[in-house]
């Protein structure tokens, strides 16, 4: 086996570096992409950058904590990856579409949309059998004649 | 003006990656593209120069620009394809750079069981749902059109610069008298009060042997093992939940 040194300094810093970078990219991706699959997988790009991290202290400090650590991220990561793409097919199956866009508006159907010039605007498709709650839209108090309590 | 002589050299790879994360972005209208990936090529070189390492192994380092390259422009195609599927792909190959880093940081039994958990299953589970997302047609072409690109990725990048700027500022990233050893204080050190476990220490006989399976196993079962537990939990209750949420197969196709 080859000698492996203890990491230098300049070397735990360019595996920062590539985490960080990592991270970043995967945040852009989360923050820009309207695919519901590849928001989550923005995520698991931007864990994929803490491991980086996680392994390369781990080796930097010669104990093996940082990839203890790993593991449980990886664990994390395939409880986050089952449980999404679980939500994800429960809300294909109301919008058939995976644009999140069309979630965006969790009011009821006679609410007006919020729209904005930047953003592009999506046409919800209503479900006519869906049966969602109804709520009382809120105001100020109706004006309403004292009356006698009824009797039940 | 010290200041921005010293750290100065740090904005143009940040400006550069910024514009090839906008340029790359899909959109309606034309732009680009060439342009773009010349820009992320160059923010990509200038920074590798930054971080050239005045002498070392070449094969190692040699092998870790490879992968942090690969990994770094498989990302930034995977956050920019019109295509999901392809996305997913790009994906794949940012997991493997990523298991080949793991592998340079002496953790051989981390990069099989990253390969196993994403490749095997995760990728290929992502790409049955968007093989079944696009059969009946989708409504609109959202995916050529990204929300915010241009804004988004200039705060992601502003993040990164503040990423940068402390690890120049704690580190010595591209200053030509780079030391190779870290000096004391210059990440947080143990303290010396704090034994740790032995049993969980590498092996007297090969002390840079911390990612095996001796040294791991017993550092899971031995330091963490109510932390082993508590993840045990929460896999499973991740499970009820994926089946409890999962929509019937009775009501239909998916």
């Amino acid at each position: 086996m080859t000698q492996v040194s203890e990491m230098t300094a300049t070397a735990l810093e360019s595996q920062l570096i590539v985490g960080a970078t990592l991270f970043v990219l995967g945040v852009i991706g989360f923050l820009t992409r309207r695919n519901l699959i590849l928001i989550m997988l923005s995520a698991e790009l931007m864990l994929h950058g803490v491991s980086i991290n996680l392994t390369a202290f781990s080796r930097y400090h010669g104990n093996p904590q940082g990839q203890v650590f790993t593991i449980f991220v990886l664990t994390i990561a395939a409880c986050e990856a089952g449980l999404g793409l679980s939500l994800i097919l429960s809300l294909y199956q109301r919008r058939k579409s995976l644009d999140v866009l069309l979630w965006g508006k969790l009011g009821e159907d006679d609410l007006p949309v919020f729209t904005s010039p930047s953003n592009p605007t999506v046409n919800v498709p209503v479900d006519p059998n869906a049966e969602y709650p109804h709520l009382s839209p809120s105001g100020r108090m109706p004006k309403t004649q004292p009356t006698t309590p009824t009797k039940t | 003006m010290e200041w921005t002589e010293e750290n100065g050299l740090l904005l143009i790879p940040l400006g550069l990656g910024w514009l090839a994360v906008w340029l790359l972005m899909p959109s309606e209208r034309k732009r680009p593209r060439i342009l773009g990936g010349l820009a992320g090529l160059a923010a990509i070189l200038i920074m590798q120069m930054m971080l050239l390492p005045p002498a070392g192994d070449f094969v190692r380092n040699g092998l870790f620009f490879l992968f942090a390259a690969g990994s770094v422009i498989s990302a930034a195609l995977m956050i920019t394809d019109r295509n999901p599927v392809y996305s997913a792909l790009w994906f794949a190959l940012v997991t493997l750079s990523v298991c080949g880093l793991f592998l340079l940081n002496s953790a051989p039994f981390l990069a099989a069981a990253t390969i196993i958990v994403y490749a095997g299953a995760i990728i290929v589970t992502f790409l049955f749902v968007i093989m079944l997302a696009q059969q009946s047609g989708t409504i609109g072409n959202y995916d050529q059109q990204p929300l915010q690109p241009a804004m988004a990725s200039l705060g992601a990048f502003i993040l990164l610069g503040a990423l940068l700027f402390t690890l120049q500022e704690w580190g010595h990233i591209g200053r030509p008298d780079a030391s190779q050893h870290a000096m004391p204080g210059q990440f947080i050190t143990v303290p010396a009060e704090l034994q740790p476990n032995p049993l969980s220490q590498p092996p007297a006989d090969n002390p840079h042997e911390i990612g095996s399976l001796r040294v791991l196993g017993r550092s899971l079962f031995g330091d963490y093992l109510f932390a082993v537990e508590l993840a045990g939990t929460v896999l499973l209750i991740a499970t009820i939940g994926a089946i409890a949420i999962a929509p019937r197969r009775s009501q239909g196709t998916l």
